[in-house]
């Protein structure tokens, strides 16, 4: 996984399936990054996650309240139309978390300011 | 928006499989011993051909009339044992090869496989026509059986059903075309069909366990038609016991599930719910394994059996209601994975253990 | 049964000695190849290049017991000689031939010692057979994906989502639903979804008479993974008949962005694009 910052923007990505323990090092990782840099918005890109569990989902979850708790949005970016249609399926959404479908368009939605995703074409 | 209540969830029951009695084992095992002791003595492969035999019993369970096991794996046995020796004859073949170099090329794996082939083409020629045209068109020409079904103004069930029974009757036409010479009775046939389509109420019609006792000819060829199910590469065993074997497991899973063509959707749902199991494991019993195994009747499909010597649940019902989602209460995903998979069934026995069974069939994507 | 585990001596010479040879076991080889009319499709310089990466692959896998390189290689290989027509039976053939040749290579220098022979061969047949069996599977795996999206993309051509203008998407539902169907077609929107990079949905069911529970279920699982991937959702042509159902299943139908006819769906969806509305507002909105 990589965390890059852009601007008051944090830009975290996740290369590989994640374990458990893992996971628990990246919300630990990424929740202290935010803090130190005071950062106003969270990407969190998962296009390379093919399997998003139960736990997976939930420390997506527990990630976007902390940051919301240290005054930044989150917005999951990425999510795989399989992936997408398990989680639903298994009863794990991402609760209110705005999603995106890529980056480009996670930037889009944070830099518009608005979380239903409409701007000017 | 709320949570919508499940609606196609199937039973989860607490289920006992044909084979689950240990007496049952201990007296087959017995008598296996018994047949492999009087071929081979103390060869120093008596134990594996033993274990090897219940194995695949255990294996063709499921396709087979429980009054049919034990003919079954005595017929078994005896081909194990049988199949030894002819592996031994092969090495001393391979010695006189080693002493003249120059005998012709021709390797004899390949002249193996030319005779697979041309006795699945008799074999497909003994079909009749109509059988013939569906193998091929379903199989070589990959049709589907919503197309095929409506060339023919037939419902896509009806076609897989067909096709399942022209399968079965191709196994038994192959396997008959690499013996040479026709079977003894006009039962085999017959018997050798119903083992094949794992029809077992038809095996019971045909008294097939008398007929295995007593003919050897179809003895013989009961093994090759009950192994299809499980391909030599086709079970998996997984031990579980820590956070990466999580992510090990339902990459494995989700491999081995990737070779009967399922489509991404599928995998990913194979992946997530064999994850969940895995995670249930390695939290509330520490350690555990993980079978999963390749099937291919009535259609491809994986099977998952996630086995634990934990501390059980101490309330099935309660673990499989829904909306209980975090863990340390009841929350172990249970009732999420139920709805994820075509087949689910669990039982779990207070400071036994727990077992999950999940089945997951592959779906026509165009039906 | 079980194959006893050969001395890892054994099998260092044993690489030692192909790694050796290699130029003229790999020339015999290729020969071979010639010989049985194998891999007519390919040039002499593309047999020339791709024995000496099978020939180097094998060796390695005798080496370090991991068929890995191997499998990736074997994929690679099998998707660049598919589409050439090259058949099952040629790719089996040619490394049954490679076995062969090795194993003779073998004889050759055992045969005076028959005992080290028969255990270099109890060494070499096991792994040699699962070379040829992991470069079967790979080609029949790669084989089958390309006949699979083959098969997608002429499913593809039938696909009933529609893209009207740029990041919108319509699904109109039409006919009667089954669960099989209602999860086909959530498969193609939400792959639609990312082709067209959507970021509205309309998903129009006027012409679907009936949808049971089941279906209703698949319905709002539709919405919840569109928005999952970014996309909001607007359904329109609910009858009451569908709602009623809905609310059954314990669907909040305020939380859903409901319109009531297809002409008010895409004006809803063109607001929350940002395009200009022209029409007077609209106060059906939720
Ligand atoms: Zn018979």
């Amino acid at each position: 996984m990589s965390i890059l910052r852009q601007g008051s923007t944090l830009i975290a990505s996740v290369h590989t399936a994640l374990d458990d323990s893992e996971l628990e090092r990246f919300r630990t990782d990424l929740v202290a990054q935010i803090g130190e840099h005071r950062s106003r918005g969270v990407i969190i890109d998962v296009a390379a996650l093919d399997v998003i569990d139960s736990f997976a989902a939930l420390t997506l979850r527990t990630i976007a309240e902390m940051a919301r708790l240290r005054g930044a949005r989150t917005v999951i970016v990425g999510i795989q139309p399989e992936v997408a249609f398990t989680m639903v399926r298994l009863g794990m959404g991402t609760g209110s978390i705005p999603t995106a479908l890529d980056l480009e368009e996670g930037l889009a939605l944070l830099t518009g300011g608005v979380d239903d995703g409409r701007r000017r074409p | 928006m709320t949570r919508p209540q499940s609606a196609d969830g199937a039973d989860a029951t607490a289920s006992a499989g044909p084979l689950q009695e240990a007496d049952d084992l201990t007296e087959l095992q017995a008598i296996v011993r018994r047949v492999v002791g009087a071929r081979v003595g103390t060869h120093p492969a008596a134990e594996d051909l033993v274990q090897e035999t219940l194995t695949r019993v255990l294996a063709a369970a499921p396709s087979v009339d429980p009054g049919l096991l034990e003919p079954y794996a005595i017929v078994t046995a005896k081909n194990l044992v049988a199949s030894m020796w002819r592996d031994d004859a092969r090495k001393r073949r391979n010695q006189h090869r080693a002493a003249d170099l120059r005998v012709p090329e021709s390797p004899e794996a390949q002249a193996l496989l030319g005779e697979e082939r041309s006795a699945m083409a008799s074999a497909l020629g003994r079909l009749d026509e109509h059988e013939r045209a569906l193998l091929i068109e379903h199989e070589l020409r990959g049709t589907d059986t919503r197309t095929i079904a409506e060339e023919e103004g037939t419902t896509p069930g009806a076609v897989a059903a067909r096709l399942s029974r022209s399968r079965a009757r191709l196994r038994v036409e192959y396997v008959l075309g690499l013996e040479s010479g026709d079977p003894p009775t006009d039962r085999c046939r017959p018997v050798l069909l119903a083992l094949s389509a794992a029809d077992r109420r038809r095996q019971r019609e045909l008294d097939a366990a008398t007929h295995l006792f007593s003919c050897d000819f179809c003895g013989r060829l009961s093994e090759p038609l009950l192994a299809r199910g499980q391909r030599q590469d086709g079970v998996l065993r997984i031990p579980v016991a820590a956070d990466p074997d999580i992510v090990k497991a339902r990459g494995s899973a989700r491999e081995l599930a990737g070779r009967l063509g399922f489509s991404r959707t599928d995998l990913t749902v194979l992946a997530t719910a064999v994850s969940e199991l895995c995670r249930n494991i390695v939290r509330f019993a520490g350690s555990g394994e993980l079978l999963v195994e390749l099937l291919d009747e009535p259609r491809p499909g994986v099977r998952v059996t996630a086995r634990d010597r934990g501390p059980g649940i101490a309330d099935l019902e309660a673990a499989m209601r829904d909306g209980v989602s975090t863990y340390g209460g009841l929350g172990l995903g249970l009732p999420g994975v139920r709805r994820l998979m075509d087949e689910f069934a669990i039982s779990s026995e207070q400071g036994a253990g727990t077992t999950v069974t999940i089945t997951i069939w592959g779906k026509d994507p165009s039906t | 049964m079980t194959q006893t585990t050969p001395g890892q001596h054994l099998l260092s010479e044993l690489v030692a000695h192909l790694r050796e040879h290699r130029t003229r076991l790999r020339e015999e080889w290729a020969e071979r190849i010639q010989q049985a009319h194998l891999l007519a499709a390919m040039t002499p310089q593309e047999m020339a290049a791709e024995t000496t990466s099978v020939y180097d692959n094998y060796v390695e896998v005798l080496e370090t017991g991991s068929v890995e390189a191997l499998q990736h290689y074997a994929r690679d290989l099998s998707e660049r000689i598919i589409p050439r027509g090259v058949e099952t039976h040629e790719v089996v053939g040619i490394v049954l031939l490679l076995r062969d040749v090795l194993a003779r290579s073998l004889f050759e220098k055992y045969q005076r010692d028959f005992g080290l022979l028969n255990q270099v061969l109890d060494a070499y047949e096991p792994a040699a057979n699962r070379i040829a069996n992991t470069v079967a599977v790979s080609f029949v795996d790669e084989r089958e994906r390309v006949i699979r999206q083959q098969q997608d993309a002429i499913r593809e051509l039938s696909t009933p989502v529609l893209p009207v203008r740029e990041r919108l998407l319509i699904l109109p539902i039409i006919g009667v639903l089954d669960s099989d169907r209602a999860r086909q077609l959530t498969e193609q929107l939400l792959a639609g979804i990312r082709r067209h990079r959507a970021r509205v949905v309309v998903i129009d069911i006027t012409g679907a008479p009936d949808v049971d529970v089941a279906v209703a279920n698949h319905l709002v699982q539709t919405v919840d993974a569109s928005r999952l991937m970014g996309a909001s959702v607007i359904i329109t042509g609910l009858s009451p008949k569908i709602a009623q159902t809905l609310v059954t299943i314990g669907v909040d139908l305020s939380k859903m962005n409901t319109i009531g006819d297809l002409q008010g769906g895409l004006e809803e969806a063109e607001r929350l694009l940002g395009y200009a509305v022209t029409k007077k507002e609209d106060a059906t909105l939720s």
